[in-house]
């Protein structure tokens, strides 16, 4: 069908189209503690399709998109790019082109059979140290190989193969009659099985500690550490803020060659877009708009040096060699993860649903499971929030010594933030 | 007019029951669900422009789900070939068996379930709507849209951005068992307006939306509601943050709706009920609130996003009593659940797509109605906040915890605003102690249904929910 679409779109009368087929087979397995509750198969096929129109003198240009269901009938395809043409030519922002046909090195998406991936992550499940008191409540495993083929009038004609999975997992632990969950999603290429095996069995810790926690008391200007997941929306704030999408429409005053902020008194932030990450699923030689992935600097020492995203608004900036960015890092800072955790400061393992609005800078989360340190240690505590805007606390930041990867991302294993506030009782 | 239901499903419809024919051989169970659902989206901002026929629910494809010897298993595509459904049985069978294989290979135990109820049932059900948004006139929504986000930046200096954005989708979903054939089509329609401001670098969003169990027609009301998405906008730039601590609070239709969405939605899910996930189970009977909260949980419980006819497991749509008076009378339940559970499906059984797997998910959860005006409320309040406008939710029903981003909070001091607004607020707490403490409840009531809904941090589905002003007490900060 993508080829028949394809030879329909080179005779349509669009001045420009892109194609892009996403092809995937899925295995899933549903577990309610070890007894499998159902098993999934899938095998699907999304053709999507955007037509642009340009005006007469070719100065505007406007792009109109739908997904062809692989059982359409040619007729309706034919009918259906006409519709495009015509809803095209109503929308009409500044032209641009497409990327032309540029070469890369090969992708470096390792690809197995879903059944041993699948295998891989059964196993790995299985193979969690749980207690009478720490364990699995529920999990779920998805894993899949997807095939991208994406075609422009430009020339470009690109396919790649590549990994994708997920875990869910919820773990439970108990005392005295009172039970508490925490909850994981994991996203990977294959199956990391030593990674995935160590994270959920530090989350069964974590439940474990839950269950004596502590109410929250109330900081202001708190030290707030992040060891979780729940550090990449911040970091995303600097990668979103960079993006040409952001800079065009001027969501940012942040410019090439200047500091992002005045007065930063803590770490700075060096942000890399990288074409490859072990296990990733985002290891991808093209971007989904033809463009070769590379690796690039992005900001550094939270100086900008590079925008990067979608054609159009990259075009617009003036900017022919950038791509939407694939696999990203934020590289580490000086200090051990363990000078981090000093007395006073709070880390915060588990947040209900921790945000930062990429527009406006605010940070927000309710604490489930979080270590308040002082000079004997750490004690958990729950309840509670974060809240602060980055565009004040990226001043105040402490990056580890250490990494830690999260499938397309690579950042300091543990983060301080300086002057947050924590809303406890 | 009629959500005329999809040719094509009627077209592969014969294919689809020999499908079920020649799986009822091999299997326990069978059934199908198929989809073909189109849609319209217009997207308009300052620098870009786009039309696309996608939106959250579009989507054409299959979904088998077989039973036997306990399992339920499911194969989902999306290249059915009506003239040779035994190819496809092939190959549901073949995947399937593999998969089996693994697992035995492993020493699987499986979760044993009954065999679904499969009383006959004929349905067909085609809903009225101004619109098709196939036929919709795409250039004057253009121009709708331009015309709001041109206007929009006309109204304050700050303005760096106006986007303007209606989107339109025709329902058409088929299922098929040996004893069952429901076939329903229906439109939804929501629009929203964001207003972006820029003062002295600080950046803020206001948003005004609407959203219906209607047609393209609706987005004539959304010019409507530009001023008061620069207004939120606006408001914010002069935003304090909230000193932390329990306030008496009112809440406006939408935080409420949010409320009763994280608090009695997620919580009384009943799949989390068979992973003893959810505090829910133990409460059924006992007063989680008080006598003046009623709420209630199912497709026919208002008309909007999500108002079918039935689930994605062919139960008819349901209008649950989630809480009388403050006393939790029973949850919200998909078919497999309730027959893990000896109980009966109440029509929430919701896939995000034919690609994923069903569970219980909320449809309309609403609120319902008092006596109260917002304004007696308002001037009840000694000291607290009127809390506008809901960013998101997350629940723990294993807990009752709950956590709401609240767009923003104006202050009230002895019954009167004073003009301070705070911003953003985040609203925790324990919902028996917030729903205990309702002690006021308006009139009127709303709903809301341009958000999305996910079960953890995936699986996104329409949602919509709403009800009166609320007076309690929360903990902000």
């Amino acid at each position: 069908m993508t080829d028949r679409i394809i030879e329909l779109l080179k005779h349509s009368g669009a001045d420009a189209w892109e194609v892009t087929s996403l092809k995937e087979e899925g295995w899933e397995f549903y577990f309610i503690r070890h007894d499998l509750d159902q098993n999934r198969a899938k095998k699907t096929e999304h053709i999507h399709v955007t037509v642009y129109k340009k005006n007469e003198d070719g100065s505007a240009m406007g792009s109109a998109s739908m997904e062809f269901a692989p059982t359409e009938s040619e007729e309706n395809v034919r009918r259906s790019i006409d519709d495009l043409i015509y809803r095209a030519s109503l929308v009409q922002s500044r032209s641009y082109e497409l990327n032309p046909k540029k070469e890369a090195e090969a992708g470096t998406a390792v690809v197995r059979p879903v059944a041993e991936t699948a295998k891989a992550f059964l196993e790995t499940l299985n193979s969690v140290h749980e207690t009478d008191t720490e364990d699995l409540n529920s999990y779920e495993i998805f894993t899949s190989v997807v095939e991208r083929r994406y075609v422009n009038s430009a020339g470009a004609d690109l396919t790649e193969q590549y990994p994708k999975s997920m875990t869910e997992v919820v773990v439970n632990a108990r005392s005295e009659g009172h039970e508490i969950e925490l909850y994981r999603l994991y996203h990977s290429g294959t199956c990391d099985r030593n990674g995935l095996r160590q994270e959920i069995e530090d989350t069964l810790q974590f439940g474990k500690d839950r269950l004596r926690a502590e109410s929250t008391p109330q900081m202001t200007n708190a030290s707030v550490i992040f060891s979780t997941d729940a550090v990449l929306p911040i970091y995303r704030y600097f990668l979103n803020n960079m993006s040409s999408r952001f800079v065009f429409r001027r969501m940012n005053d942040w410019q090439i060659g200047t500091p992002i902020a005045d007065g930063i008194e803590g770490d700075t932030i060096t942000l890399r877009a990288l074409r490859t990450l072990e296990n990733s699923s985002a290891n991808h030689a093209y971007d989904s708009e033809g463009a070769p992935v590379r690796d690039l600097t992005i900001l550094e020492n939270s100086v900008p040096k590079a925008y990067w995203g979608d054609r159009q608004f990259c075009s617009y900036l003036g900017l022919e060699d950038t791509f939407r960015v694939t696999n990203w890092e934020v590289l580490p800072g000086k200090t051990p993860a363990a000078e981090i955790r000093t007395p006073g400061t709070l880390e915060v393992v588990e947040f209900s649903d921790f945000q930062a609005d990429p527009v406006t800078g605010d940070l927000f989360g309710e604490i489930r499971l979080a270590y308040l340190y002082d000079e004997n240690g750490r004690r958990p505590v729950s309840g509670g929030s974060v809240s602060g805007n980055l565009k004040e606390l990226m001043k105040h930041m402490t990056l580890s010594a250490e990494t830690k990867q999260y499938d397309s991302a690579r950042v300091p294993a543990v983060t301080r933030i300086d002057g947050a506030t924590v809303t406890g009782k | 007019m009629k959500a005329f239901f999809s040719d094509y499903l009627k077209t592969i419809e014969p294919g689809l029951k020999k499908l079920v024919s020649i799986l009822s051989e091999q299997y326990d169970y069978v059934s199908i669900l198929s989809t073909d659902s189109k849609g319209l989206r217009v997207m308009i901002t300052r620098h870009a422009r786009s039309v696309g026929s996608e939106t959250m629910t579009t989507e054409r494809g299959t979904v088998v789900r077989v039973a036997k010897n306990g399992l339920y298993s499911e194969y989902a595509f999306n290249d059915f070939d009506a003239e040779h459904p035994e190819a496809t049985a092939e190959r549901l069978k073949e995947q399937l068996d593999a998969q089996l294989a693994l697992l035995a290979s492993l020493n699987t135990p499986v979760y044993e379930t009954g065999v679904l109820d499969d009383e006959p049932c004929e349905l067909f059900v085609e809903k009225e709507t101004g619109e098709l948004p196939e036929d919709c006139d795409v250039k004057a929504l253009v121009e709708r849209l331009t015309a709001i986000s041109e206007k929009g930046m006309t109204l304050s200096e700050y303005m760096i951005d106006c986007m303007a954005v209606a989107q339109s989708t025709h329902i058409s979903k088929l299922f098929l068992t040996k004893n069952r054939h429901m076939a329903q089509s229906y439109v939804y329609s929501e629009g929203f307006i964001q207003a972006v401001v820029n003062r002295e670098g600080s950046t803020r969003a206001g948003r005004a939306s609407l959203s219906g169990l209607a047609g393209p027609e609706i987005f004539a009301g959304l010019s409507d509601k530009t001023e008061e998405a620069v207004e939120q906008a606006l408001v914010l730039l002069d935003a304090d943050r909230i000193e932390p601590g329990e306030y008496e609070i009112i809440c406006t239709p939408e935080v409420s709706g949010l409320i009763a969405h994280e608090a009695f939605g997620h919580g009384v899910e009943m799949d989390m009920f068979v992973k003893e996930r959810a505090l829910g189970k133990e409460y059924i009977g006992k007063r989680v609130g008080s006598d003046l909260v009623t709420m209630h949980e199912g497709a026919l419980c208002a008309e909007n996003v999500t108002s079918y006819a039935f689930d994605d497991e062919g139960v008819p749509a349901g209008d649950v009593t989630e809480i009388d008076h403050g006393i939790l009378k029973t949850g919200i339940c998909d078919a497999l659940s309730a027959k893990r559970l000896g109980t009966r499906p109440t029509g929430n059984g919701k896939r995000e797509n034919y690609e994923h797997k069903v569970y219980t998910r909320m449809t309309n959860t609403m609120f319902d109605s008092g006596t109260d005006t917002a304004e007696d409320m308002i001037a009840s309040v000694k000291y607290g906040w009127l809390l506008e406008g809901m960013q998101s939710g997350m629940e723990d029903p294993k807990h009752w915890g709950i956590q709401c981003i609240i767009d923003h909070a104006r202050e009230i001091r002895d019954g009167k605003l004073t003009g301070r607004v705070v911003a953003p607020v985040i609203m925790t707490g324990y919902v028996p102690d917030l729903l205990g403490n309702v002690t006021m409840v308006s009139k009127d009531r709303e709903v809301f249904g341009c958000g999305g809904c996910g079960k953890g941090h995936k699986e996104w589905v329409k949602v919509a929910d709403g009800g009166p002003y609320l007076k309690t007490k929360g903990w902000l900060g």
